[in-house]
């Protein structure tokens, strides 16, 4: 829970920037080069290669270099560890009370847990 | 005084959870798991972490402070929380939105409001637990003060996104 609260903590600072909001937009419609992300912006491309990297540390998007070109990608895996972090939390709760259920009932919790995962706490 | 301290009925569906279950056992019973911190120890967090009570106080504004475990040796922090209601044997309620020295607090990654209701019920408890979120939105407004311009532009553009 400690790494994954961390994940959620770095995505949602790197969304909090509305240049790296627009980076994500764009990507949105198919990868693109640095270059063509930066073309729009009116900042530098030192300045702008820090909210790719920004980006990229969180594992929002991938990039790859070919060449003299970075081609930056949307990584699709990462959103939905957002849009899941509710249901997760439901999750871990159903378990909570599957433990609370089986050790008010039995006088103790299995070592294992009914229903152990190693990503809640 | 306490219990017409209701907010049940405000949720928001997007951001809260509710979890409802018969449990066979007593509301009594079922306090004690929750509030003595040996018990709650044994059942709050699946192994093979552990969980360490610090303070559990119950009357409002007392201090809740877990920390957790992977290998016995090295705690880290858990729950930094106060309590707002205490109703003996049936209800409990506490906030990480403040800390247990009643700082203000942004807890990670939002904090969370967490009421705990036992009813009676003919085959033991009706036993409900209701987890209120803070909105992504909060935090990040905090973090980036000026430069956000609205969670729900970022979702939207989200869906865009993977659409």
């Amino acid at each position: 829970m400690v790494k994954y609260s961390d994940e959620l903590d770095a995505m949602f600072s790197a969304l909090a920037d509305p240049t790296r909001r627009s980076v994500i937009a764009r990507l949105g419609r198919g990868p693109a080069s640095v270059g063509e992300l930066a073309e729009p912006l009116s900042i530098s491309l030192p300045s702008f290669m820090k909210h790719v990297r920004s980006l990229e540390s969180c594992g929002l998007i991938r990039t790859e270099k070919s060449g003299r070109v970075r081609t930056c990608v949307l990584n699709q895996d990462r959103f939905h560890l957002l849009s899941g972090w509710l249901e997760e939390q439901r999750r871990i709760w159903e378990r909570a009370t599957d433990r609370l259920e089986q050790f008010v009932t039995t006088g103790s919790v299995d070592s294992d847990g009914p229903t152990p995962t190693k990503e809640e706490s | 005084m306490t219990t017409q301290l209701s907010r049940t009925r405000n949720q928001n569906p997007d951001l809260d959870l509710s979890i409802q279950r018969i449990i066979h056992a007593t509301k009594q019973a079922i306090w004690e798991a929750w509030t003595t911190p040996d018990q709650l120890a044994q059942w709050w967090i699946p192994a093979p972490l552990s969980l360490r009570v610090d303070s559990l106080e119950l009357a409002p504004g007392g201090a809740f402070v877990t920390r957790m475990s992977e290998d016995g040796t090295e705690w880290h922090p858990h729950v930094d929380a106060v309590f707002l209601v205490i109703e003996e044997g049936s209800r409990l309620v506490f906030t990480n939105a403040v800390s247990s020295s009643w700082h203000p607090s942004l807890p990670d990654p939002v904090a969370m409001t967490t009421e705990i209701i036992l009813g009676d019920h003919p085959d033991g408890t009706d036993y409900r637990a209701i987890v209120r979120h803070g909105s992504p939105e909060q935090r990040a407004r905090h973090e980036e003060l000026g430069f956000f311009d609205g969670w729900g532009t970022v979702t939207d553009q989200l869906a865009a996104a993977v659409e």
